[in-house]
């Protein structure tokens, strides 16, 4: 079920928007594609942060724009950016939410209009093309920032604070899992190799995938790695598992372990592991596992241990649609603080945290797993 | 509750959002607005996303409701049990209309009834180490499904962070982004006095809520007491049990 989205919901609330729109100009601000898994969690955020005026929206095609109608936002939606542009010509910044095969001509088009950029999590794999980006970006001055949202997460800033504070000590070994079901159903370019991955590439010899699947959605627990440690990938050797899905023309179900230059030892697990219902439009009763997605990292230092779940506690229920036993989240709102730092390097001439050029080494990381599957061998990053 | 650290977050958030100008108090060590009572356990999101799940059809047919709550030795009983009768009312969405309970020292059990017959047993007890944080727990059992802010299969509490360093064991969770580092307790006064401020909750509702509880609270003890169920005659006028409307966009 749905419910509209609203930001002004009594007389009040409109007289207090307006009075604090009177103090500050808020960033006019558009989202395009309207296809990728995360589009949606923008919505409320858009429209409550006063320090923003959502405009438009542009979405790739018929579907796209019917999905988005559905939550009532009550933002104009087009299916052309150069038509949204012409009635919108004040746009200062997009929310890029589309296939990862269509950012580079998206961000292409922002800054050729000096239109700021918040990318989604995957700028590109191919790196020719990211070099481009970055210097597209260095070129037009405009803020390129990449949603990361885990920085966010209340629970990661507790974890990254532990860690500097030195509650364990040095850090020895990272153990992270960054699972959750499968969003092809619903997003069917995160299955198509091209549309995900970029190009069309065999995971290895005689395995009849291709690159493009659970790795390209969660590139998460590369980059806090980074951040915990402060050093940066040395090596990294990855594998493959049978798919749980059928069908699927790109991997599900893979696992890496690695090593950092400052020796800390990692296993991540990036997988598609918990199963869903194949519905088009993700809400209540998408998850066959109780828990859609879990972000849980161990981390062992010279001194002392954490464990953590950074979507956890929660609500729990066996309720309609399907009387399984459910994780409802509870405490979600990455989305806010990434867009406070979004309009903060807007507005301040800041540079975000995850910027394309901090992200490049992430991105190797990934592409460092898929060279390992191919080559059976450990692959050096960067 | 240290205030100055509430103030600071309340005018974070007015600055950020947008609200009327307003300072939390504590009197008698409850949280007030003006002269608006707190219930900053109707803003804890865990008691928001139950109170969807029952509105929402995710539960349809509530029956009982199976609340506990346990604090460390010298809390307020009466307090704690007044908080957990206004989530009863909030949650079942009708008033109390009878409770019976056995008290024994720092402990009470309560059996109530809402006046829509949901059953409800609240076990309150403050016998917890001095330092430790408490513990609650809000099942609500319905003819289909049953939510509950606690996972299956376990009697202890979930934290988002277990540290083990030269000091021992300490667990951590922090819920609001925006109001990282306030205490729990401290996030949902903040978040309630905001939404006051905001106009999205309603201070009128929330004087009668809190005066039904403790109301209420006060009757459980006097229950014990007497060895005899109290009725708690349902007032007419304002519903004090309507939720406060957020958006669903997962």
């Amino acid at each position: 079920m749905m419910i509209p989205l609203s930001n002004s919901n009594s007389k009040l609330q409109l007289k207090i928007k307006k009075e604090r729109q009177e103090f500050m100009k808020p960033v006019k601000i558009a989202m395009m594609g309207m296809t990728h898994g995360h589009t949606r969690k923008y919505y409320q955020t858009l429209l409550d942060n006063q320090k923003l005026d959502w405009v438009a929206s542009c979405a790739q095609d018929e579907d796209a724009k019917k999905t988005y109608e559905l939550y009532k936002t009550g933002v104009p939606c087009y299916l052309d950016p150069e038509e949204m542009y012409k009635k919108h010509p004040d746009i200062e910044a997009v929310v890029i939410a589309s296939a990862n095969d269509r950012h580079f001509e998206q961000m292409k088009w922002c800054a050729e209009k000096g239109i700021h950029i918040l990318s989604m999590k995957i700028p590109t794999f191919n790196m020719k093309e990211y070099d481009e980006m970055i210097a597209m970006c260095d070129k037009s001055g405009i803020v390129c920032q990449i949603e990361l949202e885990m920085h966010y997460n209340s629970v990661v800033r507790r974890l990254k604070k532990l860690i500097a504070d030195g509650a364990i000590g040095k850090i020895k070994s990272v153990q992270a899992t960054n699972i959750t079901l499968s969003p092809v159903w619903a997003f069917p370019w995160q299955g198509d190799p091209k549309a995900s991955f970029g190009s069309v590439v065999q995971l290895k010899k005689s395995d009849p995938r291709f690159r493009g699947g659970a790795l390209c959605d969660h590139p998460h627990i590369f980059d806090l790695i980074r951040h915990l440690t402060g050093s940066s990938f040395d090596y990294i050797y990855a594998e493959v598992a049978p798919n749980l899905r059928d069908g699927l023309k790109v991997e599900d179900m893979l696992m890496a372990v690695g090593k950092m230059k400052d020796g800390t030892a990692f296993l991540f697990d990036p997988s598609w592991s918990r199963l869903e219902e194949k519905i088009k439009v993700p809400g209540p009763g998408w998850e066959r596992f109780p828990k859609r997605m879990e972000v849980n990292v161990t981390i062992t230092g010279d001194k002392g241990m954490i464990s953590c779940d950074c979507f956890g506690p929660n609500v729990y229920h066996n309720g309609a649609p399907n009387d399984r036993y459910t994780v409802q989240y509870t405490y979600f709102d990455e989305w806010v603080g990434l867009i406070d730092e979004f309009v903060d390097c807007i507005r301040n001439k800041k540079t975000p945290l995850i910027n394309l050029k901090w992200h490049k080494e992430t991105i190797q990381a990934m592409l460092g797993c898929y060279e390992s599957i191919q080559s059976g061998k450990i692959a050096k990053v960067g | 509750m240290n205030l100055k650290k509430m103030n600071k977050g309340l005018d974070f958030l007015r600055g950020k959002y947008g609200a009327e100008k307003g300072e939390i108090a504590i009197k008698d060590g409850h949280c007030f607005v003006g002269t608006a009572p707190l219930l900053p356990g109707r803003m804890e999101r865990k008691i928001v996303e139950l109170k969807k799940m029952t509105e929402n059809g995710t539960l349809e047919g509530v029956s009982t409701l199976r609340f506990a709550s346990f604090a460390p030795k010298g809390s307020d009983i009466a307090a704690m049990l007044a908080k957990e009768l206004d989530l009863a009312a909030y949650l079942g969405a009708s008033d109390i209309v009878r409770v019976m309970a056995v008290a024994n020292g720092s402990a009470i059990n309560v059996l109530a009834k809402l006046a829509n017959d949901v059953n409800v047993s609240v076990e309150i007890g403050a016998g917890l180490p001095k330092g430790e944080t408490g513990y609650d727990r809000h099942e609500i059992i319905a003819k289909r499904g049953v939510a509950c802010d606690q996972t299956v299969d376990t009697h202890t509490k979930h934290e988002s962070i277990r540290c083990w360093g030269a000091k021992g064991m300490a667990e951590y969770t922090d819920v609001d982004t925006e109001l990282f580092g306030l205490t729990y307790e401290e996030v949902w006064n903040v978040r309630a006095a905001f939404a006051l401020l905001q106009g999205r909750a309603d201070a009128k509702v929330w004087k009668a809520a809190w005066a039904k509880a403790t109301k209420a609270a006060a009757l459980a003890f006097a229950a014990d007491r007497t060895k005899a169920a109290k009725a708690i005659a349902a007032k007419k006028g304002i519903d004090t049990n309507r939720s406060i409307k957020v958006a669903e966009v997962r």
